[in-house]
Parts: C-alpha cells; sequence; structure tokens
C-alpha cells in the first residue's frame, strides 16, 4: 500500500493559499482563550452574525481535557458560499490568551499570510506561534475590556473579527441580544461597548483579513451534525430512542429529547448501551420506529444486540458519532475507525445496513434515509456520522424536503396460520405488532424456520441466511448509495467526513484544468458493486482517502470491489481532520 | 374447546401455544406456564394484547409457549426489551421471564435500574439455583457448598445474591416469592402482580429436576408467609433479610407511582415545526 | 371450603366439570412432555388418560340438560390442596416414567377425588346437592378400582429405571 503523501511538491497547480486578498471568497478566523474567556460563545456569535448578513460558515471547537476553564479555540471558516471542510490555513487568530494554545497550532496552521492579534496584556506567544511566520499584532484586550462596566475581553475579540473580516456592526449587535437577552440590559449594553472598542481596535492596527460581500439570498439554517442528525430522525418517523450518554453523540439525544416529546414519542436514559440497543428493539417489536445515538465504545457494547436485531428482523438506527479509537481513545476529536466494526463487528453471517453521511448536511438526509431502510428491510441501520460532523455548527441552504419516511410492511390482518418470517420474493416479510388479534408470534435470536420456531435445520439456516442477506442486497438504494460528480481518468474515492476536504481540493484541481471525478460512498453495506463498476468505467487512477490509521476503506474496497490497477491512498488517522490542500497534494501528485 | 358459555371466556388452555415445550419432564417451569396462564386467565386479557419477553436460559424458552406476542432475547437483556416494548406501547401488558443467571448475574444491573425505573411491567424470575442450560453451573443464588458442579467442584463459597431484597432496595413496587409447586397460589401472586401498577417482581422457586434433585425437598420446605404484605419498605427489607428463604405470598406491595415517560399535551406536532430554531 | 356447605346442584356440576377438564388438560400436557423426550410408551397412556377424562367431562356436562353451568375462574375454586384435586403432580414426572409411575400418579389423583367429594357429602346442606356428592364419590370410586387393576399388570420397575447413560446435552 502506498504510503500516505506527506510534503506539498513545488508545481503549476495552484495552491489554496495563494488568493486575492481583496476579494476572499473563504476566510478563515480563531478566537482563543482559557479559563472561562469565553472564546467558544464569541465564535458562535461570529457565526450567527456573518450567516445573518448573508454568509456561509463552518464552526468547529478545539478544547483542553477540562471540563470548565480549560483553554479552548473557537475556528470559524465563513465563505460566500457553502463551505464543508476546516479552512488550509488560519487567517486569524485573535489570543485572548496563551494559556496551553500550542494545543492548537496543529489545528489552526499558521502561516507566513496569517495574522496573529495578541492580547497585550497577556503572557508572550508560544514559540509555535512565533516561528510560524505570521503576523502578530498586540491589542490591549483586557485594558478594553476593563474600561467598560461589565465588559469583557471575549466580546472585544468579537469586535476585532468583526471588524477585520468586515462583518456589518449591526450583525454582531443583534446577535449580542438574542445571545445575552437573558442576562439583563447590562449585560448587553457592557457586550455591545465592547464590541465597538474591539471594532475600533481592529483599525487602529490593521487586522484587515475581509471577506467579499455575501450575496447569498437563500433560505438558509444553522445547524450541528448531531442535530440534523436528529432532524432526520424524528422526519424519518422515529419515535422512540432510548441512549446512553457518551462524547460525541449526546448532543443528538439533547435535542431529539424534548423534540421527540413534542412529536409524540419518547426518550428513556438507558443505564448501560446494552440497555439501549435492547430498549429500541423492544420498541420497534412494538412497532415504533426507534433509534440510539452512540460513539465506539458504545457501539462495541451493542454488537451482540445488533445480531439479536438482525436475526428477528427487527428495524433499529444506531448512529455513531465515531470518534479516535481504539478503547478510549480520543473522545472529543474525529476519527473514520469505527468502519471495520460497523461492517464487520458482529458474530456470524448478519448482513445490515451501513450508511455514512458526507457533511453536516447531509446528517439530515442520510439518518433519514437510513430510517426509511431499515423500516423497508426490517434490518438493522447504521449510520456512520464523526465527531467533526457531529459537532460542527454549519450554516447551510435549507435542506431539500424528501419523501423518505418510515413504511414499515406491516401485517394488519394475519389470516391461519400466519408465518412472521416466510419466504417472499423481496425477503422481506410482513410483520404483525403486538395487538393484532391471531398474528402472535415470539421473536427469537435462535435460527428459526419461517414460522419463527428455533430450527437447527439447514434448509432453514440457509433460506433464512439467503433471505435475511437477499432482502439487503435485493432493495433499490437509487442513486444515493454515492455522491459521484464529474469526469476523469483520476478519481477520488472517500466517505464520510472525508468528503468534504476531498470536494474542495478536486474544485481547485478542476480550476486548473485537471479532470477528477469524486466517488464519495453514502451506502457502506450492503456493497454497490455494479455500480461503482459503472462509476469506475475510464477511470486509470484512484486516490482513496480516509482517515484511519489501518487503512480500514482501502481494505473494504479491495476485499469488496474492483479497483483501477493505479491506486494511491491517503491514510492518516485523528485527531486532526483533512485539509483541502493534503489532498490536492496528493492530486497534483497524480498528474 | 368449550366452557359452555355463551361469551365463551378465555381459559387457562386459550394462553397456551400450540409448541410443545421442551423442558425436562418434573421441570417446575411446567408449573410456572400453568400459573401464568391461569393468572391471564384470570384477567381475562386478550392474547394478543399480552407479550412476554424473555433473555436466555430454560425459563428464558417460555415465550415461545404462550400464545402471546413474545420475544426471546438475549442473555440478560430482558428487562431492557421489556421496558423498550412497554414505554413505546403502555396498552400491552409486557411480561418480563427470566433465569436467576439471566437475571441475576448478566442482568443484574438492568434488574436494578428496571426496579429503580418502576416500570409497569410484571418481572417473573424462574430460580432453580443453577445454570441449567448449560449442564449445571452455580448462579448467583446458589448456596455457598453446593458442590456439583465441575466449575466450582467444592462449591462457590460466595454468599447468594438476594434478589427480594435488592428489588425492594432499588424501588420495586411489588416484591413476592412463589413456588411453582402451588401452581393455582403462584397464579394467584401473578395476577396481582401484574394488576399491580409499576415494577413487580415476583420470583418463583422453580426446581431443576436435571441438575438439582435436591430441590425436590423444597415442597416440604416453602410455606405462606404468616404475615400481610407490607407496604413499609424497611419492614419489608428487614422481613425478607431474616426469613428462612422459602417463605411465599406477597413481600411489600408499595404505592409508587409507575414510570410515565414525558408525553406531549394534545396533539403530535408536524416535524415541520421543529427546523425554526435552525432558520436563521 | 367454608363455601361447601352453599354448595348447590348446578355448582357442584360445575366444579365436576372443573375437575375433569382440567385433569384431562393435565394428562395432554404430560403426553406432550412424554412424546417430545420420546416416551411414546407414556405419551400413549397419558393420552388415554386424558381420553378418558375427557369422556368423564362429557358425561358431567350431558347431565346438566342443556342448562349453562357458571363460569367459575380457576382461582374462584379454593381447592384444598394446591390445585383441582384429580390433577396429577406434574413435578414428578420423569422422561423415562414407566406405565406403573404414571398409573400411581393417576391412582392418587382418583383417590383425592374421592375424598373431595366426600368432604363434600358431609358438608353440602342442600339435600340434592349432597345426593350428586354421593353420586360422584360413587363414580370416582370405581375410576379408584379400574386404575387400580390397570397398575396390576405394571409391578414396579426394578432399579435402574431411570438410568441414562448419556450425559446432559447443552442447547444454547
Amino acid at each position: 500500500m502506498p504510503k500516505s503523501k506527506q510534503a506539498a511538491k513545488p508545481g503549476k497547480a495552484p495552491s489554496a493559499e495563494t488568493r486575492d486578498r481583496s476579494a476572499a471568497t473563504t476566510v478563515a478566523v480563531a478566537i482563543n482563550g482559557s479559563g472561562g474567556a469565553g472564546a467558544i460563545t464569541a465564535g458562535g456569535m461570529l457565526l450567527k452574525a456573518a450567516a445573518r448578513a448573508g454568509y456561509y460558515g463552518l464552526f468547529t471547537r478545539a478544547v483542553g481535557p477540562q471540563i470548565r476553564g480549560g483553554e479552548a479555540a473557537a475556528i470559524l471558516r465563513l465563505a460566500t458560499t457553502p463551505v464543508e471542510t476546516a479552512a488550509n490555513r488560519c487567517d486569524l487568530q485573535i489570543a485572548i490568551d496563551w494559556m496551553n494554545a500550542d494545543r492548537f497550532a496543529g489545528e489552526l496552521n499558521l502561516g507566513p499570510d496569517s495574522l496573529v492579534v495578541a492580547n497585550a496584556d497577556a503572557e508572550d506567544a508560544p514559540e509555535v506561534i512565533t516561528k510560524s511566520g505570521a503576523r502578530i499584532v498586540s491589542v490591549p484586550l483586557t485594558k478594553l475590556a476593563k474600561s467598560i462596566k461589565g465588559g469583557r475581553p471575549n466580546m472585544v475579540a468579537l469586535g476585532i473579527a468583526a471588524a477585520a473580516i468586515g462583518i456589518p456592526q449591526d450583525a454582531v449587535e443583534k446577535e449580542i441580544v438574542d445571545t445575552l437577552a437573558s442576562k439583563g440590559e447590562a449585560a448587553i449594553a457592557a457586550s455591545t461597548q465592547a464590541l465597538a472598542a474591539g471594532m475600533k481596535a481592529a483599525n487602529e492596527v490593521g487586522a484587515s483579513t475581509p471577506l467579499a460581500t455575501a450575496t447569498s439570498d437563500t433560505k438558509r439554517w444553522i445547524i450541528s451534525g448531531n442535530e440534523a442528525a436528529g432532524l432526520g430522525a424524528i422526519r424519518g418517523g422515529v419515535r422512540f430512542v432510548a441512549a446512553y450518554p457518551i462524547t460525541p453523540a449526546t448532543e443528538i439525544l439533547e435535542w431529539m429529547s424534548p423534540a421527540l416529546v413534542k412529536a409524540g414519542g419518547s426518550l428513556v436514559q438507558a443505564e448501560d448501551e446494552l440497555a439501549s440497543i435492547n430498549m429500541i428493539i423492544g420498541a420497534s417489536y412494538g412497532g415504533v420506529p426507534s433509534l440510539t445515538a452512540t460513539s465506539g465504545p458504545g457501539l462495541a457494547l451493542m454488537i451482540e444486540s445488533l445480531g439479536l436485531a438482525i436475526a428477528s428482523e427487527i428495524p433499529i438506527v444506531i448512529v455513531d458519532v465515531m470518534r479516535g479509537g481504539p478503547s478510549t481513545g480520543i473522545p472529543t476529536k474525529s476519527e473514520q475507525s469505527d468502519l471495520n466494526m460497523a461492517l464487520y463487528g458482529c458474530h456470524g453471517d448478519a448482513p445490515h445496513i451501513v450508511a455514512a453521511p458526507t457533511s453536516v448536511a447531509d446528517c439530515l438526509f442520510t439518518t433519514q434515509w437510513a430510517v426509511h431502510l431499515a423500516e423497508a428491510t426490517q434490518a438493522p441501520a447504521i449510520v456512520l456520522s464523526d465527531q467533526f460532523l457531529g459537532q460542527a455548527k454549519a450554516v447551510i441552504d435549507r435542506p431539500a424536503d424528501i419523501a423518505f419516511i418510515a413504511n414499515r410492511k406491516i401485517e394488519t390482518a394475519p389470516a391461519e396460520g400466519y408465518r412472521r418470517y416466510a419466504i417472499t420474493a423481496d425477503g422481506v416479510s410482513p410483520m404483525t405488532v403486538p395487538g393484532t388479534p391471531g398474528g402472535q408470534y415470539t421473536a427469537d435470536g435462535l435460527e428459526h424456520n419461517p414460522r419463527g420456531t428455533p430450527s437447527t435445520s439447514p434448509t432453514d439456516h440457509m433460506s433464512q441466511l439467503d433471505k435475511r442477506a437477499g432482502k439487503l442486497t435485493g432493495f433499490d438504494y437509487g442513486q444515493h448509495w454515492a455522491d459521484i460528480e464529474g469526469k476523469g481518468e483520476i478519481a477520488v474515492i472517500t466517505w464520510g467526513s472525508s468528503t468534504g476536504p476531498v470536494r474542495e481540493a478536486i474544485e481547485t484541481a478542476r480550476a486548473d484544468g485537471m479532470k477528477v471525478k469524486l466517488i464519495a460512498l453514502r451506502l457502506l453495506a450492503p456493497t454497490q458493486p455494479e455500480q461503482l463498476a459503472k462509476a469506475l468505467k475510464g477511470v486509470d487512477h484512484a486516490l482513496v482517502v480516509e482517515q484511519t490509521h489501518s487503512g480500514q476503506f482501502l481494505r473494504y474496497l479491495r476485499g469488496e470491489y474492483d479497483l483501477p490497477a493505479k491506486v494511491e491512498h491517503l491514510c492518516r488517522p485523528g485527531p486532526l481532520t483533512y485539509r483541502a490542500a493534503e489532498i490536492l497534494t496528493a492530486l497534483n501528485d497524480m498528474r | 374447546m368449550d366452557t359452555s358459555l355463551a361469551t365463551e371466556p378465555l381459559t387457562p388452555r386459550d394462553y397456551k401455544s400450540d409448541i410443545k415445550p421442551v423442558w425436562c419432564p418434573g421441570c417446575g417451569d411446567f408449573s410456572v406456564l400453568g400459573s401464568i396462564t391461569t393468572a391471564l386467565a384470570e384477567l381475562q386479557l386478550a392474547p394478543e394484547n399480552v407479550a412476554v419477553v424473555s433473555g436466555i436460559g430454560c425459563s428464558s424458552r417460555i415465550p415461545a409457549y404462550a400464545n402471546c406476542y413474545g420475544f426471546h432475547g438475549v442473555h440478560g437483556r430482558s428487562l431492557a426489551l421489556g421496558t423498550g416494548l412497554k414505554v413505546a406501547r403502555p396498552e400491552l401488558t409486557v411480561l418480563v421471564a427470566s433465569g436467576d443467571g439471566d437475571g441475576f448475574s448478566i442482568g443484574g444491573n438492568h434488574f436494578l435500574h428496571a426496579c429503580r425505573r418502576n416500570i409497569d411491567v410484571t418481572y417473573i424470575v424462574m430460580d432453580n439455583r443453577v445454570y441449567g442450560m448449560t449442564k449445571g453451573q452455580p448462579s448467583p443464588t446458589t448456596e455457598p457448598d453446593w458442590a456439583d458442579s465441575a466449575l466450582a467442584p467444592s462449591g462457590t463459597g460466595l454468599r447468594p445474591f438476594h434478589p427480594l431484597v435488592i428489588a425492594l432496595a432499588s424501588g420495586a413496587n411489588f416484591v413476592a416469592r412463589a413456588f411453582s409447586g402451588d401452581i393455582l397460589g403462584t397464579a394467584e401472586l401473578i395476577t396481582e402482580a401484574i394488576r399491580h401498577e409499576g415494577f413487580s417482581f415476583v420470583e418463583i422457586l422453580s426446581p431443576c429436576v436435571t441438575f438439582r434433585p435436591d430441590e425436590r425437598e423444597w415442597r416440604n420446605m416453602v410455606h405462606t408467609a404468616s404475615v400481610e404484605p407490607t407496604d413499609d419498605p424497611s419492614r419489608a427489607a428487614r422481613r425478607i433479610m431474616t426469613d428462612d428463604g422459602f417463605n411465599t405470598g406477597i413481600l411489600y406491595r408499595g404505592d409508587r407511582q409507575a414510570y410515565t415517560p414525558l408525553t406531549a399535551d394534545g396533539t403530535p406536532a408536524d416535524p415541520a415545526v421543529f427546523e425554526q430554531e435552525f432558520e436563521l | 371450603m367454608s363455601e361447601a356447605t352453599e354448595i348447590t346442584v348446578v355448582q357442584m356440576l360445575a366444579r365436576a366439570y372443573a375437575i375433569e377438564r382440567e385433569a384431562q388438560s393435565r394428562y395432554a400436557d404430560l403426553a406432550d412432555q412424554m412424546q417430545v423426550h420420546n416416551n411414546t410408551e407414556l405419551a400413549e397412556l397419558f393420552g388415554k388418560l386424558a381420553e378418558i377424562e375427557g369422556k368423564h367431562a362429557a358425561k358431567i356436562k350431558s347431565r346438566t340438560a342443556g342448562a349453562e353451568l357458571p363460569y367459575i375462574s380457576p382461582l374462584a375454586y379454593r381447592w384444598p390442596g394446591a390445585e383441582a384435586p384429580e390433577n396429577v403432580d406434574i413435578s414428578v414426572a420423569h422422561y423415562l416414567m414407566t406405565p406403573h409411575h404414571a398409573l400411581k400418579m393417576a391412582l392418587a389423583g382418583e383417590q383425592r377425588a374421592v375424598e373431595y367429594f366426600q368432604d363434600l357429602t358431609d358438608r353440602a346442606a342442600d339435600p340434592d346437592a349432597r345426593a350428586l356428592a354421593e353420586e360422584f364419590v360413587e363414580e370416582e370410586r370405581e375410576h379408584v378400582e379400574l386404575v387400580k387393576k390397570w397398575l396390576e399388570k405394571y409391578p414396579e420397575p426394578e432399579e435402574g429405571w431411570d438410568e441414562d447413560h448419556d450425559p446432559p446435552v447443552i442447547q444454547e
């Protein structure tokens, strides 16, 4: 397997760093601080204000291990068009202080074109910052804040950012009012004044990283991947959730809990993940579309019962918001290394659906689709999201309404001799739900005959295995199994959150005349060999991009599909997500 | 089969399926099946509105033998299955069946939390103080000196789990001990357990004729509790912790409200409503 | 049984019918158990006993002369023992049991039925009910004799009748 690309090669290909500063369509800004500085709050407000002003954006956070008072960085990318991935380089970093801030260096990636606004009243910048080549200016954030009654440095920083980027003052003021409404008039006034002080200070030091004028007039949302997954679940028809909190999936549960109640459903906090999955199996057996959300360690606990749902043909959806593994790993960072477990974790031959969203917005579609697929095939579906998608807040165009909704084949009038697991043409047998007279059966993890009675007979085992596999392979997944964009002899094959940076890299490469095709899988199981073969027609060189250490995705592709003769492999584990520049470098090597 | 009545009330036999149990003749679980079906007949519940949910073990085979909806789940998770089903379909009568291994060993954690949640289900554990399905290992309720298992040839030496006390301490709303040999007495207990709101736990001493032939003695050791059931948990706890382990009857009957998940007032909202919070 | 004194003819018939039906059901269950465990001889024997009980039940039903028997729920009967008197003890079954064992169980069941109706003759206040109880005592006594005769064909088996050289099998 080819080693992943490391160093950038010189060449005529444009890099993402060179651009006309006066017409930047995207600006990356970070605000960091520690000990309750409120960097994250400031970042969130900046995103919202920018969105209101007509911009798109992506907001992620990087934090220390403390629960409160730790070092934190709000990392934003604002743009005139939708963005799905982190910037290649941070254009503007405003540091309220430098406590443990070298932790963020890799993620922010400052360079000679970057601007750092340091707090004149705080300690000196660490070496990693000074050695980055960035221009460093100082603003007395603390003094400015203190000069205003109730003023806080993070609001001054917000002002600097807004001015430097060109976010209208009134958009930010409105955001201050909205966010601090509950804290009272005094707080609002203090923050508004601090904002103004920051904006003035920015102009004084010449901090300027302007964004081109916003042009969007479409209906837009601000949403995180986790929220989008929750919304997709509800739209898909989920009305019961049982779950155990785990980073970074807990926000799905927090959002869904009141929403489910409003929608006429309910959420139970279970005592552990073993209970979570069994509760949703029980509820689904009762006829109610059900879901749980977890991360890698939780899914590992659920694997045995996942097999139960498969064997007893009960639809459930498990959202796995992947994080750094193995074991406890890196809970607050993203990785794509649960692929093996999601695909192959079960004992026995246990076919099920595995789907993965390719962007924050796609978390809604893919989760809703997964509910539909699970219900239609009476099988479990795992949705592989990840920490990056799950916890990033994005400004997106309002997603199109989709028709996918739970539509289980229910038997409402069972005839004499009703057989729950009868062999049918498409492999899906009409299911009775408790309460239906004459439809009683015992669902079982034991292998069974069409009636559901336990059986060890070879014919029963074979025919039920065929049924459970065939109902999935025979299902028509339509064009949603992958996002296939562009034409070319070079194709980039990827999945999940790696899709965002890949897309951006391909865009840049195409702008320079390179013909590259994107194939981003959304459906990982069951495999679609015919479809991929079609997509790879004419492709003689593929670049496989994934965020794992052991190359799980490439192994999967090689095992399940035919790849072109020449394959490059960009394979890096978390905690850092890919930047478009890395992928672009790999693409340039393939010219 | 007719009972010569115009309205044809359901008899216990109506709650039995046509599937013949594979339990060893002499097994206490046959009697428990009789008690459960008698209780259901006493309550005249429509079989399609009853669900029997179980884990793994000899006793967990019971759902298929009842003419109700059933789920034979994985080892130790019957209470979770039953909880999910009951919360999603509160109008059903949910019976959860386990054995002492399934319920108190691998299922121990779910036992604590089911009691704590006080979900309105009836939990029937057929306690034979052995792992029968896997050929006779000690279970959490096995006496410390039982030495007939290859896995513990000199006995476990461990203090047995005390499920009734733990149920009480964890918040179960109804706690009873029964003996399978007393089919009708057990049926009465199960009837009361189903009627009683909240988590009702009935531990049924049910001898294993194959691996614990010594349990034939149980018929001579069980006796009905001589006092009325109490609603005072501490009194119940003291009684249960000091009795001889063969005291049958309702040992505790509380009045905690059953778990009721938060539900919306009025009509469920249209999913379109949820996007408002994301709109700019 | 305190209500024994007030028992009416109709209630007596209902109880007698229930006793036979329960016994029939019990023998049918045992027949199934024996069949599942490949003890064909006992499966047939219990099946026969079930059939006989069914006939007894039908006979009692025919005495109602078309009148409806009151429905009494199983728990309301208040049998003197653990269950209906003629029900054989299901917990002493054994997959290798012989006809001797089964018929001894049946004998005990019939004897309990005799005692049950005997007790009712002693306590029933209504003369018609008493007379009916006496009839049932006689019938059950006849059954006792029949089973005794049947049992004569099957002396107690030698020690080792329950020996199985194969060890138990793990199923799950």
